[in-house]
Parts: structure tokens; sequence; C-alpha cells
């Protein structure tokens, strides 16, 4: 559905994107992540025909950006960063005004501006002016904007920011079902909002895409790992240590911790895919320990992010 | 068209959404009604207009078109400027429409604000009506000329505006292109030269003389529509441009 190839761009001596290449299908919800000035905007903005790639192309349906601009942007409904909008006018004349350029026919009107003002709840909003709206309503204000001409393609830039828990939760939900039949790319430095709402993330850095994949396939490329942790009562270190020699499926186990007087920690890492928690407690039991603490550890996306990005 | 027509309605509608506009239309037919009918300073050659015993509309005219250089540059800066500064031409430019239907629907807009200032404007006339009895034919060549200056300004106004994104840079710079070409057929004479051709032809105020004399004159048309349609083509290109920096 969107063939993005070998995009480059250049802001006079700063190259925002430097050979980002990927795909979407269609039905697909594409999480962009990386840190403020990664390119994510850039890219975004380059797919929705606002400004040009130095080199590279993007194709919609097999239609080029630039090419076919009008063609293709009439099937995307794009959010803009900070969600811009017209200050002067009530969200209604707003959506109106949006509705009549998107070609929405003029007797669906009132019906589309119904709908999407519920689905991100400006309902009760719609005759203020939007100057006097707050931050998170603007916002919606501007997602609303992008889903009135039922587009196909949905791009938005960081769609949550400036909304509180609340609302985020809510725009999260809007954006899922919106997911279901269409296409939508976010960006977001908000990592729980990727898992929440996208199957796929593009993890951008300097321009560059150092990771694509579900958010399980990155979690165990980038050395998610298998690690689990356990406590037990009092100073047993020696103990635990023997307990738990030659586990099988055992990687690497890092020293006993001595947590005090009252108990001991230790951590192993295990192979892919192997559950080592049955056979920890067992070993505990027969050792005599008093278990108070098993769990496993997979290296979170947000570790996993930093560890990526902080190189 | 519906797309020019959209944008050109949301432009007319926003100036008067904003106490702005109706400021600008007031100071601007005080100024007018003060210096028509009193002492018209440096720039016209009549004494005012009781002491000239003559009904006659033409010191109006070039008033008009002097307050318009300062009038009409104020109204069209925020066209494109502001759309830059808010982010809002993102909103506007990645929708299906062309730069030059979002240049050419703000013109309109623009024009149908210059409309209704002017449109109220016919109150001087009827007033002079009621003294005197001016011509029709001078009354509607003023007119269409004043409309043909004011919408070549805006276009011009509208090119400095999307230069930038600051509405004082694009005020200025339009105050100073409208204002030396207006102005420019009388630099040799300040110079103390004899009035030349090349000056005359483009000199905005030159041509909207011949028109408000009331002869629709070629040349006279093909300048002012140069002026607009060159415009507008500009600012087109220089909304593009955005696309490669």
């Amino acid at each position: 559905m969107i063939e993005v190839s070998n995009l480059t761009k250049d802001y006079g001596p700063i190259r925002a994107l430097e050979d980002v290449s990927f795909s979407v299908q269609k039905g697909e919800v594409v999480g962009f992540l990386g840190p403020n000035g990664a390119g994510k905007t850039t890219c975004m903005k380059i797919i929705t025909g606002f400004v040009a790639a130095s080199s590279g192309d993007v194709a919609i349906e097999g239609k080029d950006v630039v090419e076919h601009g009008v063609e293709v942007r009439s099937r995307i409904g794009y959010l803009p960063e900070n969600a811009p909008v017209y200050t002067d006018m009530t969200v209604e004349e707003y959506l109106a005004f949006i509705a009549t350029i998107r070609d929405v026919p003029a007797d669906q009107t009132a019906a589309r501006i119904e709908q999407v003002a519920r689905s991100t709840g400006v309902s009760d909003r719609l005759d203020q002016e939007i100057g006097t709206l707050s931050k998170g309503f603007r916002q919606r204000v501007g997602l609303a904007q992008a889903m009135i001409h039922d587009p196909e393609i949905l791009v938005l830039d960081e769609p949550t920011s400036g909304l509180d828990p609340n609302q985020i939760v809510e725009i999260r939900a809007v954006i899922k079902e919106l997911g279901k039949d269409r296409t939508v790319i976010l960006s977001t430095h908000n990592l729980p909002e990727v898992t929440a709402t996208c199957n796929r993330i593009i993890i951008i850095h300097r321009g560059r895409i150092v990771a694509d994949g579900t958010p399980d396939q990155i979690q165990s490329l980038h050395g998610g790992g298998n690690s689990f942790y356990l406590e037990v009562l009092e100073d047993r270190g020696s103990a635990l240590q023997t307990a738990l020699q030659d586990l099988p499926g055992t990687r690497q186990s890092s020293p006993v911790e001595a947590l005090g007087e009252a108990r001991t920690a230790f951590r192993l890492e295990a192979e892919e895919g192997v559950d080592l928690r049955p056979d920890l407690f067992r070993r505990c039991v027969e050792a005599g320990l008093t278990l108070v603490e098993l769990r496993q550890e997979r290296l979170d996306l947000e570790s996993i992010f930093q560890r990526i990005t902080l190189q | 068209m519906r797309n020019i027509l959209a944008i050109g309605r949301r432009e007319f509608f926003a100036y008067f959404g904003s106490p702005v506009a109706y400021i600008a239309i007031a100071v601007f037919l005080v100024l007018l009604g003060v210096t028509f009918f009193f002492k018209i300073p440096f720039l016209l050659p009549k004494e005012d207009f009781f002491e000239a015993k003559e009904a006659t509309l033409r010191p109006l005219f070039e008033w008009m078109v002097f307050l318009f250089t300062i009038f009409l540059p104020a109204i069209s800066m925020r066209l494109l400027a502001e759309e830059r500064k808010m982010g809002t031409l993102e909103i506007l430019l990645t929708m299906p429409v062309t730069e030059t239907e979002v240049v050419v629907g703000k013109l309109l807009g623009a024009i149908g604000f210059l409309a209704i200032a002017t449109g109220l404007t016919l109150a001087y006339p009827l007033m002079v009506g009621l003294l005197g009895d001016p011509d029709i034919g001078p009354l509607a060549g003023g007119y269409f000329g004043v409309l043909l200056v004011g919408s070549s300004y805006l276009a011009v106004g509208l090119l400095a505006s999307s230069w930038t994104r600051s509405q004082i840079v694009a005020f200025i710079a339009a105050i100073v292109i409208c204002a030396v070409f207006t102005f420019i057929d009388r630099l040799p004479e300040a110079l103390g030269l004899h009035s030349m051709e090349a000056f005359n032809m483009m000199s905005f105020n030159h041509h909207f003389r011949s028109i408000a004399r009331g002869v629709i004159d070629t040349r006279d048309m093909v300048f002012f529509f140069s002026v607009i349609v060159g415009s507008v083509v500009l600012a087109s290109y220089s909304l593009e441009a955005r696309k490669w920096r």
C-alpha cells in the first residue's frame, strides 16, 4: 500500500533522513519510534507530500506522491506535529471547511462531522472557537480533521502529545479502532503507546531505520533476552549457588547478591524460549531454601530503545 | 473551483471574525472622508472639495489609491505568513489542493474584503451627488480602476506574504513595492526631468488615471492583469519551494 524507497532528505548541511526504505501493507498500524530529531516527522512530511525528498521516492498504491500529488493526498488523512488548526474558527466551521476541500459530498458533511466529533470526543465543543480550546482538545480536533473524509491511510504525528493520561487512553482506543480496517502510521517517543496501539514498530535513529518488526520480533532480535530473577530468605548465598549449578538451559548466571541479612538474590540468563521457573522452584525446595520471589525478565522495549539510541 | 471558493470564503469570513477588519475599514473611511472634503495635502493637485466648487470625484479616487498602498498591505500581510507561522499551511497543502488554488482562493477572499471596503465609500459620491451633479461615466470608471489597482496591490501583498512567516515583514515589503510602483511616474519630475514613458508604463497611478478618465485601454488592462497573474504565479512557486528547502 505504501512503498517508501531509499528516502534521503537534506536540510542544508543536515541530513535528516538517510536511505530509508520500508513498505506498509493495508491494515497495518505502524509506529515510528525514535528520539526527537531522529527524522520521524520529516519522513511523515514526505509521505504526505508536504516536503519533497532529496532522493528516493514514496508511492501509494503505486502512485508517486510527487507526480500524483493531488490524487495521493486525497487518500491520506494527516495530523501534523503540534496539531495546527485555524484558531479563529469554531470546531464545526473548521471541520466543515476541511470536509469541503476533502471532497466530502455536501449532503454527508453534517453526518461525517457528527461521527468524527463523537469518536474524538469533541461533540459538545462544536460551537466553541478553536482558539479557546485547551491543547488536548485542539489535538482531538486535529485528529477529527484527519478522519473527516474517512481516508484509507492515516498519518498521525504524535497524536497523543499534550493529552492527559485519560485522554491518551481514549485516543489510543480511537486509533486502535481505526487500525482495524485502515492503514495507520503514527509517530511517538512514548513507548507504551506503540505497544498499546501498533502491530509493527520502526525505530528511527539519526535518520536511519535501526529496527523494524513486531514488538515481539524487536524484543527477541535486540537482546530482549530471557532472564530469571529469584530471591530467597536469609543470607544463603553459597547454598543457592550449589543448588542452581548445572541447570539445563542456563546460559549465564550472575554472582549471588546478598540483600542484607534478610534475603539473597540471584539472576540467570537462559536460552531463548526456555522457561526455567519450574526447575528453579524445585531446586530451591530441594535445597531447603525459602523462595520469596521468582520472575521471568524480558528486556522491555524501553531498554531496547535506550540501548539502540544511546549508542 | 470548489477548493478555490472554499478557501476564498474562509479567508473572507476570517476578516470579519476579528475586530481588526472593522477598525481598518473605519480608519480607511475616516481618512478618506477627511482628506477628500477638506485639505488634500501634497500629492493631489486641487484645492479642497468645497473651495474647488466642482463636483468632481477625481481627488477621491486618487486619494483612495494612495491610502490603498498602506491599507491593503495590512489586509494582505496575514494571508500566507500567518499560515506559515501557525503551521496550518501544512494542513492546507497536504489536502488535495494545488498551491495555485490556495493562492487564488486567498486572493479572492481578500478582494471580497476590498469590495466591501470600497463599496462603503459609495457614501461619498452619494453626498457629492446631493451637492452637485457628477457624471456617471467617470464614477463607474473610477470605481473600476480603484478595484483593479486594489486587486493588484492585494496580489502583490499576497506575494510578499508568501515569502515570510512574519506579517510585519510581509506588510513592509508590500508597502514598499506598492508605493514604489505607484509613484514611480513622478520620479523624473521630482528629479527635474521630463516625464519618461518607461516610468509611466510601470506606474500603478499612471494606468489607474487613464482608466479613471473612463477610457478602457488594452495597455492598462494588460498591465493590471500581468501584475495579478504574475504575483499569483510567483506566490504559488514560493509556496511550492518549501518542498525543496
